[in-house]
């Protein structure tokens, strides 16, 4: 192993100090001269005609400086890909919580005021929030006009509320299912959740004299944001600034425009910048939620444990609208059928329209989904040919060579490594108490590619600064540029400076998601470091008239050669007469060879009397590169294991009605500090990564496997299975019933 | 109409602000003076994103009146760092990564600030028990418990 000195260490984040002492500035902290309050009425029903809309009393209300309907947005749609979004709803609401007013006002009690004066009448419609019952020929459409959606992957034949079909697979299915012994079907669900980042959605935008459009939003793409609102409202991108800020958690939620073209609009119309925060129960009712599923899966094996066929559908609820997610469909569903090498396959995810909040992406989108269904049904298939599922995954995992069930082909596999290392450090096999048990899933991912640059400049006090375009929100890429930079030039870490560009300084960079934050930003900090170092080099030897093609910098000094001969490198960038900075762009959108598995053990009690589930221990084990650094990796690994634990215990947007009821955190329960096991992390090092470094992404894959983990620990301590998230108490109790019938 | 003549102490510093009947303590510290450090997560008393310290009790003030803040004497997360340096509670929690998106840190300072003040010694259990109320999303609270112990027994060295 190359040794470094900062890479691999565990330095302290370049934002912590700023986050410690609440400097740091997100959104909501900003304060412009002049700046009004947005505030936004939503709709009760989850679908009616609006037959009006009286503004006339809001307007009159002193403090109010805008008060806009659909008819100041009509025709507008947006969208990450898909624009089928109103900023206000025109005829229609198509979902309890859709906007259907907005007011900007000098206060936020005015807005409110002014909000409880408008007066709407809605026609309630009968509305769909079961995307089974969408998706009958003869449901009614939520969207008749899809097919001239700008966006729509390809033109429906018949128009309907399913808009959006992928699949994947190779083989013939019917081959693999003549082949088995064995055919299991069985159906798995999961629910709405909310990312439950901290800081709700929020957005600053002002009109500037120049007429230009500045903007601060809670975005972790404002790359995308700009093409996004320019192509929505209609302007040429270079009007559009977005402007860096912290962004208070993301976990896939902040990728969506979500209020930024409606404020665009009061920002328009008020002729004063406004600033537009969520509350946290439009958060809950009208954000962009993680996508709930129904998964069927249909699977054949041989007596002897091979696996030969495997068909799955994966039906998403897209809610109201599509536009909440960059590809339209979620990718992720493909994971249904897993590392696995099964010859015979066919899986296929489906959107549909209901009258339910949009869906958006949440870390690892429609992975959790797929793998929840994929990996419980493993579970099952092992039982009933009684093969423990330890040994039956390690049968049928993929090794060096084989292709995955839906046809990927990696090099360098650490499969049945990572899966291994996970049973020894949860001590897979020793001996349990009664009802208690282990389970075990895995999931796979690359990280995604993208584009990013990066700017390294040398500053006369000995210092660098590096400038990026991506907005670190929590997952530590400041932190990443910083040490890679540091590394480049020999400098320690608390030398070297971040400071986020706005998007008018480079010409695109991708935003994080997809666990590429990593992958791209070491690369193009790499190269930009690497520049920098060569005009140091370049301008060191014009002082001193030095061959430029045999320097070294070593410790703060450019060195002649292998000679004791040196220039102090402050000296260089105070004397030679110009700026000394690299830089550099990367586009490395690249379909990787090399994965990363995570392989989870969850170990649980359970309370046959009462349901109650108790985590005791939850093993995690992931294959990774170089780690860049151990604390922030190990962060991530934690933050996902949790975030999975509360998707499998506890997580669940109830809905009602079409409307979400559970609308605080003290009805919407996420983890807290004493729901937490004992965790235990084991990485298996791999030596084939991305970059120069040899980088895997950690992100996502923490999070994707864990409550199938702790779906097939429930089974292994009391032998019944539950198939729908969250487990509860009430559907243990319910599946231990039903198993005594 | 007519707003409140409020006098308080906020970080040692006595402050006469006015504010609003129904404004609460979190919107008069950042829209009146100007504190963003609390931050607001929910503005319902159930994530401790706003967490403050009010005559030694730590309270949310998402769910407290500006007015309250009357006499009071108050500790924000930028009254925690002296003109020496920062509060071992802040040293620990970068020194443990305890952090990610940091929306959720200054109410974890302030409410282990409020607990290593009336315990300095506390064990890992009543670290959990204590900070049950703060929510965080990114870290998998396993960091921030270390960082508080940390802190703990780095100030008993001190001391
Ligand atoms: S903002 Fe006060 S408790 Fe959440
Ligand atoms: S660090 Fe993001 S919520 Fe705690």
């Amino acid at each position: 192993m190359i040794s470094y000195n900062v890479i691999g260490q565990p330095i302290v984040r370049s934002d912590g100090f700023e986050k410690v002492t609440g400097r740091a500035q997100y959104t909501g902290d900003l304060k412009l001269p002049g700046m009004l309050w947005g505030k936004v009425l939503r709709s009760p029903f989850a679908h009616a005609r609006i037959i009006r809309v009286d503004t006339s009393r809001a307007v009159g209300l002193p403090g109010v400086h805008a008060v806009l309907t659909g008819d100041d947005t009509r025709g507008v749609r947006y969208g990450r890909r898909l624009f089928d979004v109103p900023p206000l709803a025109e005829e229609r609401v198509l979902f309890a919580g859709e906007r259907v007013a907005a007011v900007a006002a000098e206060s936020m009690e005015i807005a409110q005021n002014a909000i409880d004066l408008i007066e709407v009448e809605y026609d309630p419609l009968p509305a769909i929030a079961d995307p089974l019952e969408s998706m009958k020929g003869d449901a009614f459409l939520l969207h008749p006009d899809v097919n001239d959606y700008v966006g729509l992957p390809k033109k429906l034949e018949k128009v309907s509320n399913v808009f959006v079909t992928n699949t994947w697979g190779k083989g013939e299915l019917d081959t693999g299912f003549a082949q088995a012994d064995h055919i299991l079907e069985r159906t798995y669900t999961t629910p709405l959740v909310h990312q439950a980042y901290l800081e709700p959605h929020s957005c600053v935008v002002f009109i500037d004299e120049d007429q230009r459009i500045q903007i601060w939003a809670a975005n972790k793409a404002p790359f995308a944001l700009r093409q996004q609102l320019a192509a929505a409202i209609g302007v040429d991108e270079d009007r559009i600034r977005l402007n860096p800020t912290y962004i208070g958690g993301d976990f896939g939620g902040k990728g969506s425009p979500m209020d930024v073209p409606l404020v665009y609009f009061l920002a328009l119309h008020s002729k004063r910048p406004v600033r537009m925060v969520m509350d946290y129960v439009e958060e809950f009712t009208a954000a962009n939620p993680r996508h709930p599923s129904v998964t069927t899966v249909r699977s054949g094996v041989l007596n002897d444990g091979t696996l030969t066929a495997w068909e799955a559908r994966i039906i998403f609820n897209s809610g109201a609208y599509g536009g909440f997610k960059p590809g339209v469909n979620l990718g992720g569903a493909r994971d249904v059928a897993g590392p696995y090498k099964i010859p015979h396959t066919f899986v296929e995810a489906i959107q549909v329209y209901t009258n339910s909040v949009p869906g958006g992406h949440m870390r690892g989108p429609g992975e959790p989904q797929g793998i929840f269904a994929g990996e419980s049904h493993l579970d099952e298939i092992a039982r009933i040919l009684g093969i423990d599922p330890l040994e039956f995954r390690l049968k049928n995992l993929v090794g060096e060579g084989d292709v995955t069930a839906t046809g990927s082909l990696y090099r360098d596999v650490k499969a049945k490594e990572t899966l291994e290392a996970a049973s020894m450090a949860a001590r897979y096999g020793s001996p349990l108490a009664m009802n208690v048990g282990r389970g075990m899933a895995m999931g796979a991912r690359a990280p995604g590619g993208g584009e990013t640059h990066v700017g390294v400049i040398f500053q006369k006090d000995g210092t660098v600064v590096a400038r990026t375009p991506i907005l670190d929100q929590g997952t530590g890429t400041y932190t990443t540029v910083n040490q890679v930079v540091a590394e480049e030039l020999g400098l320690s870490s608390d030398k070297v400076q971040i400071i986020p560009w706005n998007t008018d300084a480079v010409s695109f960079d991708t935003g994080i998601g997809g666990s590429r934050g990593t992958r791209v930003a070491s690369q193009a900090a790499y190269a930009a470091a690497q520049n920098a170092k060569q005009e140091l080099l370049r301008a060191a030897s014009e002082i001193r008239g030095w061959d430029p093609s045999n320097l070294v910098l070593k410790d703060n000094k450019v060195y002649k050669g292998n000679t004791e001969d040196y220039i102090d490198f402050d000296f260089v960038v105070q004397n030679c007469g110009f700026d000394i900075q690299g830089t550099s762009g990367i586009e490395d959108r690249e379909q990787l060879t090399v994965t990363a598995f995570c392989a989870q053990i969850a170990e649980v009690a359970v309370d046959v009397e009462t349901g109650q589930i108790k985590l005791l221990r939850f093993t995690s084990a992931h294959d990774v590169g170089q780690v860049l650094n151990p604390i922030g990796h190990q962060g991530q690994i934690n933050g996902g294991v949790v975030q999975g634990i509360g998707y499998a215990l506890m997580e669940e947007l109830e809905v009602e009605d079409g409307r979400v009821s559970n609308v605080t955190f003290g009805d919407y329960k996420i983890p807290t500090m004493a729901d937490i096991p004992e965790l235990r992390t084991v990485l298996v090092q791999s030596k084939n990564g991305v970059g120069p470094y040899n980088i895997k992404g950690i992100g996502e894959n923490t999070n994707t496997a864990v409550a199938a983990a702790i779906a097939n620990a429930v089974e292994d301590a009391i032998g019944v299975r539950v198939y729908s998230l969250p487990i509860t108490a009430e559907k243990v109790l319910a599946a231990l019933r039903e198993s005594n019938v | 109409m007519a707003k409140l003549h409020v006098e308080t102490t906020i970080n040692g510093e006595s402050t006469e602000i006015l504010v609003d009947p129904q404004q609460s303590l979190l919107e008069t510290l950042r829209d009146g003076l100007m504190l963003t450090g609390a931050k607001e997560g929910c503005n319902d008393g159930n994530c401790g994103a706003c967490t403050v310290i009010m005559d030694g009790r730590t309270v949310n003030s998402c769910l407290v009146l500006g007015a309250e803040a009357q006499d009071a004497d108050i500790t924000t997360i930028e009254g925690l760092a002296t003109p020496r340096g920062l509060h071992p509670l802040q040293q620990a929690f970068l020194e443990n990564a305890a952090l990610q998106c940091g929306i959720c840190t200054p109410g974890f300072l302030i409410s282990s600030k409020s607990l290593l003040d009336s315990n300095p010694n506390p064990s890992e259990e009543e670290v959990r028990f204590w900070l049950a109320g703060n929510l965080c999303r990114c870290t998998g609270y396993d960091k921030i418990v270390r960082a508080v112990l940390d802190a703990a027994k780095e100030m008993k060295a001190g001391n």
